[in-house]
């Protein structure tokens, strides 16, 4: 199912840096919300105009967790390389150690998304996708 | 996340016993017990367990919570039998600060020091992905950085004065470096940051010197009361961010095949491999490079903030009289010689937030400096102060040379960022006389000073424990973040 933002997700306090957090009614629902969770923290609250969208597969990682970290470290290449933020998500293919995904994103504006945060990596720390309760959440502390 | 016992040895120094795979104990420096749920103890255990630690994992005063490592954590393993952990240097490769004199007085400069700010914000780029401060550097010119570090930069005409390279720490380069070790997509994210700030707790600052504790040492620093000094903090921006990503996404999932000691690692960001494999050496060598471009990024901001200073006061750079006091890592992994339990040892040293802090009398030491000890420069938040220290014998002894690197988070950026709501921390700042400029308004709440530590009780508690002495303290005027 194809998701875009505004998604509910949780941020998770952390000393330094900072962790966001997102809840679906499956794995691939909560990636999903994870993935724009980023996005909506590299927008800072600007609005994004969708010009592109692409289809990814990354194959890493033993577990879920980790290959949702993997995920996430594709995405934020692209905004690092090209600026490219998040949108609309839907993860195709979701197990451990491989997933494809498709992402819309925009373009980052440096006045509308100023106060967007300058994440630079995507941690392994405490990184989860587990079920929880009727559902799954997954989790991931960034480096900022 | 389960509770550490703390021992303590002394009022400022608390040991976690070894218990579990841990290889070593835990030593916390602090100003009191710590709190024992604070996670950065879980986390100084956790690093006991890496394969060839020596002596004990330890914590400076500035400890906080990190990932993997602590911030403010220090380890050395013996490279024979031990393990490299990237999460041990940590994202920002070789994020520093350095410090420049002037022979100005801070008061000629403070009628004009908006103009100055300015100036310095246009010329010096900040905040997200912030680039463009110099033309981008071809394939063959990055290969150079990576290779030089601050000497590319001096080369090129981007220095405060003849001896900056000399007093950084490393010379200013890593040796080991491999421009060949880093991959197109680190090569990417550099080759338009080169001479850019970023945004976070990365700053620019103009600094008066407050206070004189040391006067030899002060002297021997050219650090004189009422001068106008310059502080610059950051590291090696969006490529030494994808040497780390790629390096540990490398080596997590293979832990298991380096044998069972690196399967027992208890969190997969200290995910290792051991010094001498070709994993290991390939990320050494792959961070050397990034420490390297570190080096020439604070080298470039000093020679665009050297210009930007004389165009702003319209003074020529002898009037102004700028020199490098001396640049420090914060974030690397270094092979150095340490005496443990009377033996002179190679190690490989981890410092992930930490400074390097040699001790009077270190061959290591710049000349014009080893009387005295190396230069530890310690910066506060940007509404109280900063210390310059130097190294002591204490820390060759207990801590293989290292001291702290700031004042340390106690707020999380959410925590902060609710405090600041309602508030102009600008207005504040400007209340008690400093100016900021910043790229975005998060970005001054997320940093004002209620999130860090009174960094002068950190520095008390690395003057107690005999790992570095108080020499000046530098007060704030001027501050440009991202």
């Amino acid at each position: 199912m194809r998701l875009a933002l505004p998604q509910p997700w949780e941020e998770i306090s952390h000393t330094a840096d900072l962790g966001i957090a997102a809840r679906g009614a499956s794995p691939e629902e909560a990636l999903a919300r994870l993935v724009l969770a980023l996005g909506a923290l590299l927008a800072g609250g600007g609005a994004l105009v969708e010009d592109r969208e692409e289809e990814f597969t990354v194959r890493e990682g033993s577990d879920l967790a980790q290959t949702a970290v993997a995920v996430l470290r594709e995405v934020l290449y692209g905004f690092a390389a090209r600026g490219a933020i998040p949108c609309a998500c839907e993860v195709l293919l979701l197990r451990p150690g491989q997933a494809r995904v498709r992402i819309a994103t925009g373009p980052r504006d440096p006045v509308r998304h100023a106060e967007g945060a300058d994440v630079k990596a995507v941690t392994w720390h405490e990184a989860r996708l587990e079920p929880d309760g009727a559902g799954w959440r997954a989790q991931v502390i960034l480096d900022v | 996340m389960a509770r550490v016992q703390l021992r303590r040895v002394h009022d400022w120094l608390w040991e976690i016993p070894r218990e579990g795979g841990m290889r070593v104990p835990g030593r916390v420096y602090s100003d009191g017990m710590p709190a024992p749920d604070d996670p950065a103890l879980r986390q100084v255990a956790n690093v006991a367990f890496l394969p060839g630690i020596v002596k004990a994992s330890l914590a400076m005063p500035d400890m906080h919570w990190g990932y993997g490592f602590p911030i403010g954590g220090v380890a050395a393993v013996d490279p024979d039998e031990g393990a490299v952990s990237p999460g041990g240097v940590g994202y920002d490769i070789n994020c520093g600060v350095r410090l420049v004199a002037t022979r100005l007085s801070a008061d000629e400069v403070r009628p004009r020091l908006h103009e100055v700010l300015a100036q310095l914000f246009r010329d010096v780029p900040t905040g997200v992905g912030s680039s463009a401060a110099i033309p981008r550097l071809s394939p063959r010119e990055l290969d150079a950085v990576l290779a030089q570090g601050a000497r590319w930069a001096f080369a090129r005409g981007f220095f405060a004065s003849a001896g900056d390279v000399e007093h950084c720490e490393e010379g200013g380069a890593l040796a080991g470096a491999d421009p060949a070790a880093v991959s197109d997509r680190a090569r990417e994210r550099g080759a338009d940051q080169l001479g850019t700030l970023g945004s976070g707790n990365h700053f620019l600052e103009l600094d008066v010197v407050a206070e004189i504790f040391d006067e030899p040492a002060a002297l021997a620093f050219g650090l004189h009361p009422g001068a106008l000094a310059v502080q610059i903090h950051s590291g090696s921006r969006g490529l030494g961010h994808q040497v780390c990503d790629e390096a540990i996404a490398g080596l997590a999932p293979a832990m298991g095949r380096h044998g069972a000691a690196y399967a027992a690692i208890p969190d997969p960001q200290l995910a290792c491999a051991p010094v001498r494999s070709p994993a290991g050496q390939a990320y050494l060598a792959a961070m050397a490079a990034a420490a390297n471009f570190a080096w020439a990024n604070r080298q470039v901001m000093t020679g665009l903030s050297v210009r930007a200073l004389c165009r702003s006061l319209g003074l020529s750079e002898g009037d102004l009289g700028a020199r490098l006091v001396y640049d420090v890592c914060h974030n690397v992994a270094k092979h150095e010689e340490h005496v443990v339990d009377g033996r002179s040892r190679r190690l490989l040293v981890h410092r992930k937030g930490a400074t390097r802090a040699f001790g009077p009398g270190d061959p290591r030491v710049p000349a014009a400096y080893r009387a005295v000890g190396q230069p530890v420069l310690i910066p506060g938040d940007m509404g109280r102060y900063s210390y310059v220290l130097c190294g002591a014998a204490g820390a060759m002894e207990q801590t293989f040379g290292s001291s702290c690197h700031g004042a340390g988070r106690v707020l999380s950026r959410h925590q902060a960022l609710k405090r600041a709501r309602g508030r102009s921390i600008h207005r504040e700042l400007a209340d008690r006389g400093i100016e900021v400029i910043s790229r975005g308004k998060k970005t001054l709440g997320e940093e004002m000073s209620e999130a860090y530590k009174d960094v002068a009780r950190v520095v008390s508690v690395v003057e107690k424990a005999g790992l570095s002495r108080l020499v000046a303290r530098l007060e704030p005027m001027g501050v440009i973040k991202g």
